[in-house]
């Protein structure tokens, strides 16, 4: 816990931050955990990687920081994203772009890169992410740690700033394995503040392993050459550890990336339409223009580049004559993937494929992508996200750059032991590399 | 002339709809709120169970059919007094659809659907140069009730809504002072095209927004002109609608389902519930039942529902003649000193058994009543009423046709009770003069 | 996306887009509603959820109850005398 004296420096290094506390000493605290900034805190800045909410110091904790609080954890800083989750990359963002701990001119993956980053950087540190379309998951493979998503309802997502209300799950990322099941556990239960947390059964510690893993033939395509290769070695290493890997077809699986983008932006879009410079973040404009025309110069000052193509996508396919085809259709394309997922997992323990078709880009590669690019990006993540499954990323090897790979395992509904059994089996077979940090 | 009416009424829960924040009268603007009836970021809705019961309780009165699963949806539109600029309401499967209204018991009026969403909060206008918002009325619970468009003036609009008013105060126990909160978006055409007048508050309103709009649109009707489909809004000091936007203008809702609420499977629910009858079907089973005419059932219920349960009981228990004679007589016409005398109108069962009995006369246990009910002295209340009875009993000797013509038609007695208000120089209440006119004409008959 | 479209939902989101930005959303929305076509090959699904774990009936008690201080949810509002700021109504 050596690093609150240097957690500015640090921060100044890598860019994981954007609140912090000004504590040097950890006092009676039993950890340091970070948390993503779309998590509220009290009396902390709570932005969202937005613009629109600079300013907003929340009343209130969230139930998964409060949770944390009370097993003795002490919050040391709120970590950079993109804007209310909008990206893969964590670039798009009106604060600081959090840097990868083994090359800074590359991306730490999103939408929690700066909780990846954090997670990666200091010693013995657990970071909170939250995950719509891959968002623990990808940041977790491009910065070389472990990284969970409970299913759906796990976490109570009280306090939490909505994204896609019906997606949006609280995860841990940690270099250490065994962090995952004891803050997953800390944070799991039935909070009344959240409805969908209400009806999940009891997160079970069993310590069950796994037997058997399904790799669906979609979701090893258009993988990149060092890809293909560190998930090729991983199945043999699997394979050594006893586990039978088996190719499955999963047909809803390409359906998957536009059924998400539907949902998640349609949600997306009422949950940003309360941004209008009223109440908190963002409230200094001419209160002498009328209503629609005072929030829409806010609205157009204030929010990101990829905001505001998220909430225009989002309303256009709610709109009444596009409502069915795409709306109504992406709910139905859901329940698909959902019922896939179910009958795969009744005769293996987990679906199996790497976390991102490619290592974390540079900066410079990122800015060339058109929307579209980066959101097919997203391919493998996506699946298990609109389903609502458990999913683990681990790291499983290293490019010709020393860049990190990892692979994704994903649950059925509520079975995360299996995957905190996995990741901790894991972590004795595989030789991780942690980077090199000088502040 | 076609009317159709969404009527929202606030249901009478303790805590707001969403949030737990009460929904008492509070001592100063934003006191009752709390991070999610203001929108907050970060904060989530979790639903009072009770306007599920409430709305449940309605959509069973109005007889619609209530939905096995129900579920609520998100509004988005944009105004300063909508929080979240997201309303929570109902799209798909609201709680009740389908359902009948008969006004005066007769005629139908048809109730598309029925559903619960919250309300926004208040804004008030500072000079033109912005807004004051008060949140304090955000996430109360609200009923929006939906008609088909089967009304067809402005007065019998506002007969309809009186008549449900009164229903759903019963059903609901809604507070006495309901009217002003009851609001209205009143949809009425004259000719083909409608047009929506949003946001009336109170029946008279209500009335005056439909009789503006059925003269505005006539008369462009007559000079050949097209009504524009459009919303407007009341200004109840001018007494006149203004156009706000037209149809093509109309925003886009958006309508989506609330991801974090999840379904609510009613059924069980509903079938637990039992509502009370309202008033209105009530005085249209007591005229059916009792053979009574239905202006003294509709009276007997609209002046108290316990005082309509009284006469079922006495005529239960002495006929419905009895029932007529007394309850209809003088505790009806007494019930307002109720209030002030604090007697237990029960206790006028033992005087009206004790007249069956024969234990007391036809006049003393009038007395009697009138008594229990004001408070009056008996002895004093005697000599009065004796008086009185004999400036009836004299005046109907002398003009013995009078009986005859009431046969015909109860309007007869009006001469009778005219003759003895004039000529009783103010000593007695023209609701005791009537009393003792019917009371001693229908013993004649 | 036809630029009408895109205008007419800008407008509805609340949205105010220059004209550059206009083209460009054009460009980027025409690539991804294009990509969504997708969705119309997917085999269509009877029954479906509002969430993908099956959330219902969970609703709480008519009882009031205030837990942050209204005071501090206000202190960081543009207020006049206890009333919320917001601009022009028309």
């Amino acid at each position: 816990m050596s690093y609150l004296q240097r957690l500015k420096d640090i921060n100044a290094k890598y860019g994981m931050f954007h609140a912090m506390t000004d504590e040097t000493d950890a006092g009676e605290s039993r950890f340091l955990f970070s948390a993503k900034d779309n998590l509220t805190s009290l009396d902390m800045e709570t932005c969202a990687g937005s613009r629109i909410l600079q300013g907003y110091v929340p009343a209130f904790d969230a139930a998964a920081i409060e949770r944390m609080k009370a097993a003795g954890g002490m919050l040391v800083g709120k970590t950079n994203m993109d804007e209310f989750g909008f990206g893969t990359f964590s670039a798009n963002s009106a604060y600081e772009i959090p840097r990868n701990p083994f090359d800074r001119e590359r991306s730490c993956g999103g939408s929690s890169g700066g909780s990846a980053c954090a997670a990666a950087v200091l010693e013995g540190h657990v970071s909170l992410g939250v995950s719509t379309g891959g968002s623990i998951c990808c940041p977790a493979s491009f910065c070389g740690v472990y990284g969970i998503a409970p299913t759906y309802g796990r976490v109570s997502r009280y306090g939490l700033i909505d994204y896609g209300n019906s997606l949006d799950k609280i995860g841990v990322l940690s270099a250490k394995a065994s962090d995952l099941r004891k803050y997953i556990t800390i944070m799991a239960g039935r909070d009344e503040r959240d409805p969908t947390s209400c009806v999940q059964p009891e997160l079970k510690s069993e310590r069950r392993r796994m037997k058997s893993v399904a790799v669906p033939k979609d979701g090893i395509q258009g993988l990149s050459g060092d890809v293909e290769a560190a998930f090729n070695d991983s199945i043999e290493t699997l394979r050594s550890m006893g586990i039978d890997v088996e190719e499955v077809d999963m047909p809803s699986f390409r359906y998957a990336i536009p059924a998400y983008y539907v949902i998640a932006t349609s949600e997306a879009s009422t949950n940003l339409a309360r941004y209008v410079g009223m109440r908190y973040g963002v409230q200094e404009g001419d209160l002498s223009l009328k209503f629609d025309d005072y929030f829409s110069s806010i609205r157009s000052a204030s929010f990101g580049d990829e905001a505001k193509r998220r909430i225009l996508l989002g309303t256009f396919t709610r709109m009444v004559g596009y409502r069915d085809r795409y709306y109504a259709k992406a709910r139905q394309v859901r329940q698909l993937v959902i019922d896939d997922y179910k009958r795969i997992l009744q005769d293996h323990d987990a679906v199996l494929t790497p976390t991102m078709p490619y290592v974390a880009p540079r900066f410079d590669e990122i800015e060339r992508m058109s929307a579209l690019d980066s959101y097919k990006t997203d391919y493998l993540t996506v699946p298990p996200n609109l389903a609502g499954n458990p999913h683990l990323s681990v790291p499983c090897g290293y490019d010709g750059n020393g860049m990190p790979i990892g692979m994704q395992f994903v649950g059925a509904h509520w079975d995360e032991d299996v995957l905190f059994t996995m990741a901790e089996e894991w972590e004795k077979a595989f030789d991780m590399r942690r980077p090199e940090v000088e502040a | 002339m076609k009317i159709g009416l969404e009527i929202h009424v606030q249901l009478p829960t303790r805590s707001k709809m969403f949030c737990s924040c009460p929904t008492t009268d509070a001592p100063a603007p934003n006191t009752h709120v709390c991070p999610t009836c203001l929108g907050m970021p970060g904060s989530r809705p979790v639903l009072n169970r009770k306007v599920l019961e409430y709305g449940i309780m309605l959509a069973k009165m109005l007889g619609c059919r209530v939905n096995d699963t129900t579920w609520f949806s998100r509004k988005t539109y944009f105004y300063p007094d909508m929080s979240k600029s997201v309303q929570i309401t109902q799209y798909d499967n609201p709680i009740g659809e389908g359902g009948v209204y008969y006004m005066d018991g007769k005629k139908p009026i048809r109730i598309t659907r029925i559903h619960v969403e919250e309300d926004p909060g208040k804004t008030k206008r500072v000079g033109d140069l912005s807004s004051l918002v008060d949140y304090n009325r955000s996430g109360i619970p609200l009923a929006e009730i939906v008609t088909e468009p089967d009304l067809t003036s402005p007065a019998e609009a506002r007969e309809f809504l009186k008549q449900l008013i009164e229903d759903i105060r019963h059903v609901i126990d809604l507070p006495g002072d309901g009217e002003r909160s009851i609001r209205c978006d009143c949809n009425i055409s004259v000719g083909k095209e409608r047009c929506e007048v949003k946001n009336v508050t109170g029946l008279k309103n209500v009335e005056r927004a439909l009789t503006y709009e059925v003269i505005r649109q006539t008369k462009i009707l007559k000079a050949g002109g097209k009504i524009d489909r459009e919303t407007r809004r009341f200004d109840e000091e001018r007494g006149v609608t203004i156009s706000v936007r037209k149809k093509e203008f109309e925003a886009d809702y958006g309508y989506i389902d609330e991801p974090d609420l999840g379904v609510y499977h009613i059924r069980e629910l509903a079938d637990s519930i039992k509502i009370k009858e309202s008033p209105q079907k009530m005085a249209l089973r007591m005229s059916q039942q009792y053979g009574i005419d239905q202006r003294m059932a509709k009276q007997l219920v609209s002046t108290s529902v316990d005082l309509a349960e009284l006469f079922e009981t006495v005529a239960s228990r002495h006929g419905t003649q009895s029932a007529v004679k007394w309850v209809a007589g003088p505790v009806s016409s007494n019930w307002k000193s109720l209030e002030t005398s604090g007697a237990d109108v029960s206790d006028v069962m033992g005087i009206i058994d004790r007249f069956a009995a024969g234990e007391i006369t036809d006049t003393e246990c009038g007395i009697e009543i009138k008594c229990l009910m004001t408070g009056e002295d008996i002895e004093s209340a005697k000599g009065a009423a004796g008086d009185l009875d004999k400036l009836v009993s004299d005046y109907l000797d002398q003009n013995p046709g009078i009986i005859d013509d009431y046969r015909k038609n109860d309007k007869a007695a009006n001469k009778a009770i005219g003759f003895v208000m004039k000529n009783s120089g103010g000593s007695y209440s023209s609701a005791e003069v009537v009393e003792a006119v019917r009371r001693l004409i229908e013993s004649r008959l | 996306m036809d630029r009408e479209t895109v205008e007419r939902v800008a407008r509805t989101a609340h949205i105010r887009l220059t004209e550059e930005e206009l083209e460009r959303y054009s460009g980027d929305l025409g690539d991804i509603l294009g990509y969504f076509e997708l969705l119309d090959e997917a085999p269509n699904c009877d029954s479906y959820g509002i969430d993908p774990i099956g959330v219902a009936d969970v609703t709480r008690d008519d009882e009031p109850r205030m837990t942050i201080d209204a005071d501090r949810l206000l202190r960081d509002m543009n207020t006049y005398e206890r009333y919320v700021r917001g601009p022009r109504l028309s």
